[in-house]
């Protein structure tokens, strides 16, 4: 028999069945749904977060943090690893600047503060130095209005965005030409207090957009690198952020292990590129762990399809029988009942790609949508959080795929004992 | 010489129902020729459908042999028998028909089965439903037709391969009398016509009349062959 008769053959024996076909189908949608809906969300939150990362970071940078082995230690408090008791200085970066490969680079002292205006705004002070740290991140380090100084006095100060208008609805807490009262917790005096610096905003940045890392953030202000020696009373530093001469990999390996050296392993540096491998890493995990769900429903939908075609090939034992002496080979009806879940399984998979996809779309709305979002300043505070749902081949081929096969699987079975009914026996079933 | 269609050799057949041995054949011996009408007629209980069922290869015999066409049925395989079972036509009390398929789509399938290309097999099957007088209801699915008629379609599916012979298990068994007489005036016209071969088992005495030769079957062994030409 021919594979298009066999197919019609079997189309024609589900069409008899809609209903039952039909729910037997909704299983594998359901399953694949899932499946896609899951993907396409962890996707798009992935590269929502990536692209957020690279925006305020630069691929051509390296971080160079105290601590041996330690992953992230200039951000918080670090990841892994004891502390040395070494820290950075400030002069450091002269070591830095002689290592090949490296451009420039800048010290990075950092510390928790509060803007005082209409109303406390949490933000970082940072104290880098202005010339070299706009020429790191050229991109990001940029004046919307206003203009970086190169040779700054002491009192002047650059804003994030995110500081001069923290509810991104135009109420500014400062804009350039106002003075700004910068508070902080001293911690080297005994009882700690808080100090206030009063400085005047020379620029404030573009919106960098983004979680940032390392680079510049839109909730920072930035004060000179000597005032933020004198303020917090030490030469050392949080980071050295180095610009590198290129961003291939062979670079950024070999300034890698230079800088360690020079340090005698007591420092990490970080790569742009490999916090977002990490990042991408995590991800990857991630989407295994929830594919791997959203397979487990689709078993289900597979036992389904086995059990309803086990209760057919009761109900159509008779037909086995009648197919058999019309001299229709075994394989033949085994390929008939195969079709039947082929059939079931592309359906399946055809209209669960598009409700995953529907659902991706419609979850990604609710979770970024506007009156959830804004409504909080917590959200507001960790950036507008745009989810576009992804779908890529592979996942579109896979979900197809899977679906199809995970049908056919369970259709061999019953397929199989269909095809070994005698026709003597089948044809006596009532 | 042409072998006979149909040879059965000391065929005996024994089921176990449950744990007793039913010994439904006990040793037939049975010949059949081209263009023959041979009725096997026996009551319930009497192996005639046991008998039918190791002639159309759908059973095989626990002893003795059955050659179609010349062909020991015991040495063919799975697949050798399915291609045999295309050169049988078989035609059944309960007309098994896919009720799915119209009566067209009912012959067409078994031309499909046989790999027959689709313009041909809707010719095919439009000619033989004409020429089981059928040609107005082909479109019509077996529930919207009388017994008599799927009956009809049933003769015209038996005969889409043009097979060596039909294999007729109480055709009339499940129509009215007036029905009957046209079915089996159908199923004569093939035989002298067309030549075709026919094997019929029935209970009824007066259905067997209508054979060129009578086999009397009872409990499992032929007891008397009548030849009626």
């Amino acid at each position: 028999m021919k594979v298009g008769d066999v197919f019609s053959y079997a189309f024609s024996a589900i069409r008899l069945r809609k209903l039952r076909a039909g729910l037997t189908t909704l299983g594998v949608v359901i399953g694949i749904a899932a499946i896609v809906a899951l993907l396409a969300i962890s996707q798009g939150l992935q590269a929502t977060i990536t692209d957020q990362l690279q925006s305020g970071f630069s691929t051509d940078t390296l971080i160079v943090s105290p601590g041996g082995g330690r992953l992230f230690s200039g951000v918080g408090g670090g990841i892994g690893g004891e502390s040395s008791g070494f820290s950075l200085v400030v002069n450091d970066t002269q070591i830095i600047d002689e290592i090949e490969g490296v451009v420039a680079s800048a010290a990075v002292i950092q510390e928790t503060c509060f803007v005082d205006g209409a109303k406390a705004v949490g933000a970082y002070v940072v104290g880098v130095d202005f010339e070299v740290y706009s020429e790191i991140y050229s991109s990001t380090f940029v004046a919307e209005t206003g203009e970086i100084p190169l040779n700054p006095d002491n009192d002047t100060v650059v804003v994030g965005k995110r500081v001069s208008d923290p509810w991104e609805n135009g109420t500014t807490v400062c804009t350039v030409g106002d003075s700004v009262d910068i508070v902080w917790i001293n911690t080297a005096v005994r009882p700690p207090k808080n100090e206030t610096h009063v400085a005047s905003v020379a620029a404030v940045l573009e919106e960098v957009g983004g979680l940032s890392l390392t680079g510049p953030s839109d909730y920072s202000v930035y004060i000179p690198i000597g005032q933020a020696q004198s303020f917090f009373g030490t030469d050392g530093c949080d980071r050295i952020v180095v610009k590198l001469a290129s961003e291939d990999d062979a670079t950024i390996a070999a300034v890698s292990e230079a800088i360690e050296e020079a340090f005698n392993g007591q420092v990490s540096v970080t790569s742009a590129t490999a916090v977002l491998d990490i990042i991408s890493s995590v991800f990857s995990t991630i989407e295994l762990f929830l594919a791997g769900i959203a397979a487990i429903s689709l078993l289900v939908a597979g036992v389904g399809i086995m059990n309803i075609m086990i209760v057919s090939l009761m109900e159509r034992t008779r037909e086995i029988g009648i197919l058999k002496a019309l001299g229709m080979k075994s394989r033949t009806v085994l390929a008939i009942f195969i079709s039947e879940a082929v059939i079931i399984g592309v359906l399946g998979a055809v209209f669960g790609i598009g409700l995953g996809w529907l659902l991706a779309n419609v979850a990604a709305r609710v979770f970024t949508g506007g009156g959830f979002a804004a409504t909080t300043g917590q959200a507001a505070a960790a950036g507008s959080f745009v989810i576009n749902p992804v779908i890529t081949p592979t996942v579109l081929l896979g979900a197809f795929g899977f679906g199809i096969i995970v049908s056919v699987i369970f259709a061999i079975y019953p397929a199989w004992r269909a095809s070994k009914l005698k026709p003597v026996d089948a044809l006596r079933y009532e | 010489m042409v072998a006979p269609v149909v040879e059965a050799v000391d065929l005996k057949k024994t089921y176990l129902l449950g744990k007793v041995p039913v010994n439904a054949l006990q040793g037939v011996n049975l010949k059949v020729e081209k263009s023959d009408f041979v009725a096997i007629l026996g009551p319930s209980g009497s192996g005639k459908s046991t008998l039918l069922n190791m002639v159309g290869a759908l059973d095989k015999p626990t002893e003795g042999k059955v050659f179609i066409n010349g062909v020991d049925v015991s040495t063919l395989n799975d697949n050798q028998l399915a291609d045999l079972r295309r050169s049988i036509g078989f035609v059944f009390q309960f007309f098994n028909l896919i009720p799915r398929l119209t009566a067209r789509g009912n012959v067409e399938l078994t031309l499909s089965i046989a790999d027959l290309a689709k313009n041909e097999r809707r010719k095919r099957a439009e000619e033989l439903l004409e020429t089981v007088g059928l040609k107005e209801r082909m479109n019509h699915k077996p529930s919207e037709l009388s017994g008599g008629e799927r009956q009809r379609v049933a003769i015209a599916r038996a005969l889409a391969n043009n097979p060596g012979f039909l294999l007729m298990d109480e055709p009339t068994g499940n129509i009215d009398s007036k029905t009957a007489k046209e079915i089996i005036g159908l199923v004569k016209r093939l035989n002298k016509d067309e030549g075709v071969t026919i094997i019929m088992i029935t209970h009824d005495q007066q259905l067997a009349t209508q054979a060129k030769r009578v086999v009397k079957m009872l409990d499992g062994a032929i007891v008397k062959a009548v030849d009626q030409l």
